[in-house]
């Protein structure tokens, strides 16, 4: 039986579980999955905070991808972080790198299980901080240096869009010859994304050399995310599949659980950890047991490709209002939509960082 | 890996029971790896029996097929390749 039918019978716990920390950031990046700015004034405690790590750590979750908002806003990050390390919870946090002074930096360094990816959007300020904000490329820079003085293995993670798609190379050299490693992944019209989505998504034939990029480049992660892309020839590495509800699910800032962090929608809301154990929502919620069953459908079935992109993506139909049964609207079979210009004005714009 | 050999798991790495058999997760690379379930009474074993005597128990108790057991022994072999696991010694 191979993986993708494995996974697909439900798994005690995910393996990609999100928790998004906290709403707040000190940035107002143009394509934010989550909304991110203000922190929402329920957010869980640090007790409710803690005793739901105790129960995924009963559960034996592997590691948790931390995120938000920017987790480090939150004064009790470290202690909350430590709180799960301790019980064998490896921690991959997501962060804009403002936060990481010397002390994070060596703190992060000396810490097991514990990985942290800087979120950079471009190889130079310009393209970097038309997305992110003025002056996040030079804060996200330092802290790779930081980090990088402290022989630290960091991570960046990039989402590519058509702006930043031909610094690729530029941004590949300036991470790996800090001693990081580049993780490139899908935009989504997710959040804010939404709104830029047109303006930012890659063009067809974008896709297309970027599905040749990453072939050449096997040391560059994706987290998965252009399985889409695997329609083109031999897969990308991952499992080539969505995994919402599956292998994946997201904990809001308020403890509501999502079935993918790009589908932060009542559609996709299954519970709430304050009503429910997370352990019976994972494993009886209505909607991640349809999940699980679900095959994309309609004309994906009778294409040749079907078994390397299993129809694509379902955050990105459902934020483009496309049936889940269509193929993903990035289908590298399907026409182009939308404009094709490498610059379209984006129809947000970030503000500078907040102290 | 011959039916002398004792085996333990790697300490960095964790197991978690699922309905195939387990998941794994090794901190030390951070790679995922599925378990067949007939190899856990070997890796439970935690290095104190030979891999040969507990096949033998599995297959007397009806557990297991006996030509089922090379084919686990060379997974075994695969799996101490990648530091999943480790021969007693």
């Amino acid at each position: 039986m191979s993986s993708y039918d494995l996974l697909r019978q439900g798994l005690r716990a995910p393996i990609c579980l999100t928790w998004e920390m906290t709403y707040a950031c000190n940035l107002l990046c143009v394509h934010c999955l989550s909304s991110s700015g203000r922190r929402a004034p329920d957010e869980l405690t640090t007790a409710e905070a803690k005793a739901l790590l105790d129960e995924w750590a009963a559960m034996r979750v592997f590691y948790i991808n931390v995120g938000g908002g920017e987790p480090m806003i939150r004064p009790d990050f470290f202690e909350l972080m430590e709180h799960a390390i301790a019980r064998r919870i490896g921690v991959k946090f997501s962060t804009n790198g403002t936060l990481v002074d010397r002390d994070a930096a060596r703190w992060i360094a000396s810490t097991d299980y514990l990985d942290v990816q800087i979120s950079v959007d471009g190889a130079s300020p310009d393209v970097n901080d038309a997305i992110r904000g003025v002056g996040s490329f030079s804060r996200a820079r330092r802290a790779m240096e930081l980090l990088a003085g402290e022989g630290f293995p960091f991570k960046v993670n990039h989402v590519v869009t058509r702006r930043s798609f031909d610094q690729l190379d530029a941004l590949h050299g300036l991470v790996t010859g800090r001693g990081g490693r580049l993780r490139v992944t899908r935009l989504r019209p997710s959040g804010r994304g939404v709104a830029v989505w047109d303006a930012l998504k890659l063009t067809q034939e974008q896709n297309r050399r970027l599905y040749t990029w990453l072939r050449a480049h096997p040391d560059v992660m994706t987290g998965d995310s252009f399985f889409h892309l695997s329609a083109l020839g031999s897969p990308l590495d991952g499992l080539n599949m969505c995994g919402a509800g599956r292998i994946v699910c997201c904990v809001d800032p308020r403890g509501d659980v999502y079935a993918c962090p790009f589908v932060l929608a009542d559609e996709f809301r299954v519970g709430n950890v304050r009503d429910s154990s997370f352990a019976s929502i994972w494993s009886d919620s209505p909607l991640f047991e349809r999940l699980r069953g679900w095959e994309v459908g309609g004309q994906c079935r009778t294409c040749g490709a079907y078994g390397r992109c299993h129809g694509g993506c379902m955050a990105v139909k459902h934020f483009t209002g496309t049936p889940l049964d269509d193929p993903d609207p990035e289908c590298v079979f399907a026409p182009e939509s939308g404009p094709t210009a490498t610059i379209i004005p984006l129809a947000l714009s970030p503000r500078p960082i907040r102290p | 890996m011959r039916r002398s050999d004792r085996v333990r798991l790697d300490e960095a790495v964790a197991l978690r029971p699922e309905r195939f058999g387990a998941l794994g997760y090794s901190y030390r690379d951070r790679q995922l790896f599925f378990i067949d379930g007939r190899l856990l009474p070997f890796i439970d074993s935690d290095g104190a029996r030979p891999l040969g005597d507990i096949a033998d128990e599995l297959v007397a108790g009806g557990a297991l097929e006996e030509s089922a057991v090379p084919r686990l022994l060379t997974v075994l072999e695969g799996l101490r390749r990648r530091g999943v696991v480790h021969v007693v010694v």
